[in-house]
């Protein structure tokens, strides 16, 4: 039984997922803010604080988030608060002020157009700006380096990469908000060539356009709006050094410590929503959150299916809320990543009501 | 009529910064342009590239406790980039690597310019390629080669030790161009000055506002009206040019925000014609002046400035 101390997800929404949208980032936001207040049975005037993840370099526009605020609704003047992170990390700031206890509702969107530009020229503005960034390292580059590490280590190999992303992409099938899904013949994919060996092209995520929205509020308010709140038992995240040649890129220690944090090993899940963009990345994730065997993986499609960057790890929460609410489970965790070769990893574990 | 389809506009956006290097970056990258590859000790282990702290604690090092690594490694993980970008080091095919020069504990991550994908495995032995001119930049390595000997070695030592380094990028966008966007342009080239009232409050947006920013209902052509073009300036600076990238004025000039008559919200940032910087003030009434697809800027009619003390806070 949840404690009055306790918060809630409430309603959510992702966007269409598509390769170019005519939409903007505003008119984007302005619909899946007022789609998921819909969904949680309220308006934006009952919203006490909102968190928007976004990027300026993937909108290609400095400060573009202050304009997203007219789609947001900041009338009368609202808490409002900006990362330059994945819209996860935008829900971790919100769940962070609700536990204040002097507000009880709040919403966190994620958004990114990322067919504004070449993510191989968008990218490396992320990395070391003296050793990384000049080389035009970008997070591509960084991933394949990552799939060598693993397969040089015997820890996965191609085909298995490769079933990873079929396995994802059959799964997107009943997913409507999803770009990329279907079947591939496994032998042929395998016989195509590197787009940056050792990755093939069905090892990496599609470009997509898209946001998300979701709202949360704390126990008693959550009771009252809400007929099947799904708690979020535990929500934490940490950081490793960013330079990828100083890391063992074989493990993933900052997933770990953030399972650890959110409580994840107190009981088993039903299913993970991981922020997996790269095939291979799914294997370094189920060690380091230490899932089991037989645990289902983005049953959505996951980031293969669909990527909006800076959305993603935001979707894999509203995915993980809608599988409990539908039934699909009763206790999940959802995974966001930030940064080259999961520098950076969050983890929140969310439950519904016992049935 | 039929609203246009919202279209795009294509844009490139310039990033021409100039770093301060520090004591320990710049140190390395003075080694560079004298053909040198240094590492900082880190406890038993030394670290290439260095930095001023332990990533991992946050530990000041030692910032001049600096050795020479390699110039020789090896080559830790490495992947193939068979389309360079622009902002690649090669123009031609070529590995991203990381590469273990030999003495350090840590990889630096550096092109190897192998030929082909099939010279390529982990393990094996790589060198720098030095540049001829070097600046003290992380590409005065032009890439690494297969092998132990290192190339393009010369004796030029740098003048002084590099403490900054430039950095550009520049990345090409493709943006949408909202519908309110495209109505609002077409309007101004037919020099007609176009604003959309919400229809809850009913206040009245000059432009292309896609919401209303109080109500967050969004805003379509069934609620645009013509607006007057005429207004009060209420509020200015003005803004003596510092010459940065883009700059194109020399001289001292003012932006003014504008209420336009019958609206609600200021046009920001508006130039003014025939009104001396040393005259702009707040409360004069302005006309529009017409370019040949947009507003060139606002002159005064003449009639009598408005007396409001509180026009000045008019700044949205």
């Amino acid at each position: 039984m949840a404690s009055s101390d306790d918060i809630a997800i409430i309603g959510w929404a992702v966007s269409p997922m598509e390769r170019r949208t005519a939409k903007t980032e505003q008119q984007m936001l302005f619909e899946v803010v007022s789609d998921a207040v819909d969904h949680a049975g309220i308006t934006r005037a009952d919203v006490d604080f909102t968190v928007a993840g976004s990027c300026d370099y993937v909108a290609g526009q400095a400060f573009s988030f202050v304009q997203n605020i007219d789609a947001v609704g900041a009338w009368p003047p609202k808490r409002d608060s900006h990362v330059e992170m994945d819209g996860a990390w935008a829900l971790y700031e919100t769940w962070i002020r609700l536990l204040a206890g002097d507000i009880d509702v709040a919403l966190a969107t994620g958004s990114g157009r990322s067919s504004t530009a070449d993510p191989a020229l968008i990218y490396p503005m992320e990395m070391d700006p003296f050793y990384l960034a000049p080389l035009g390292a970008d997070a591509l580059s960084f991933s394949a380096l990552q799939a060598r590490a693993l397969l040089d280590a015997g820890k996965v190999t191609e085909r298995q990469m490769a079933e990873i992303a079929l396995r994802s992409r059959t799964s997107a099938k009943d997913n409507p908000h999803t770009q990329v899904s279907g079947e591939f013949d496994l032998d042929e994919a395998l016989a195509t060539d590197y787009v940056r060996a050792p990755l093939r092209k069905h090892d990496l995520p599609p470009i997509t356009d898209g946001a998300a929205c979701v709202v949360i509020a704390r126990a008693d308010k959550a009771r009252e709006i809400c007929q099947n709140p799904v708690w979020i038992k535990g929500f934490a995240h940490y950081s490793e050094l960013h330079n990828p040649g100083m890391r063992d890129l074989l493990t993933s220690p900052s997933t770990t410590l953030a399972a650890k944090a959110a409580g994840l090993d107190e009981a088993p899940v039903d299913f993970a929503e991981l922020q997996v963009a790269f095939s291979h990345e799914e294997v370094i994730l189920r060690e380091a959150l230490g899932l089991e065997d037989d645990t289902p993986v983005n049953r959505s499609g996951g980031p293969l299916a669909a990527n909006p960057v800076m959305a993603s790890g935001l979707v894999r929460i509203a995915e993980s809320a809608r599988q409990i609410r539908e039934g699909q489970g009763r206790r999940g965790v959802a995974h966001a990543t930030s940064g080259p070769c999961l520098q950076q990893n969050l983890v929140c574990v969310l439950e519904g009501d016992e049935r | 009529m039929t609203a246009p389809a919202a279209g795009t506009v294509e844009m490139t956006i310039r990033f021409p910064y100039k770093r301060s290097l520090g004591p320990v970056i710049g140190a390395f990258m003075t080694g560079l342009a004298s053909q040198q590859i240094l590492g900082i000790r880190n406890g038993a282990e030394v670290m290439c590239p260095p930095l001023e702290w332990d990533p991992r604690t946050g530990k000041e090092l030692q910032h001049d406790d600096l050795v020479e690594v390699g110039p020789a490694g090896t080559v830790v993980s490495w992947t193939w980039v068979p389309k360079p970008s622009a902002q690649h080091p090669l123009d031609r095919p070529f590995a991203l690597a990381l590469i273990k020069l030999d003495g350090a504990d840590t990889s630096l991550t550096h092109a190897v310019d192998a030929g082909s994908l099939d010279a390529m495995s982990t393990g094996m032995r790589v060198a720098p390629r030095w540049k001829a001119e070097r600046q003290g930049h992380i590409t005065d390595i032009e890439a690494f080669v297969p092998g132990e000997e290192p190339q393009g070695l010369d004796d030029v030592l740098p003048d002084e030790p590099v403490a900054m380094m430039p950095y550009n990028a520049e990345i090409p966008y493709t943006l949408p161009i909202a519908v309110n966007t495209l109505r609002n342009a077409a309007a101004l080239r037919e020099h007609r000055l176009i604003g959309l009232r919400c229809p809850v409050c009913s206040r009245t947006y000059a432009g292309d506002r896609a919401f209303c920013p109080i109500d967050t209902t969004a805003l379509t052509a069934e609620h645009e009206v013509e607006l007057p073009q005429t207004g009060t300036l209420t509020n200015y600076t003005i803004i003596t040019p510092v010459q940065y990238p883009g700059q194109t004025e020399t001289e001292p000039f003012a932006r003014c925000m504008i209420l336009v008559d019958d609206s609600d919200l200021v046009l920001g940032y508006q130039p003014v014609i025939d009104l001396p910087v040393d005259q702009v003030r707040v409360g004069v009434r302005v006309q529009l002046v017409w370019g040949d697809t947009d507003i060139d800027g606002w002159q005064p009619t003449g009639d009598p400035d408005v007396d409001d003390p509180d026009l000045v806070n008019r700044i949205y």
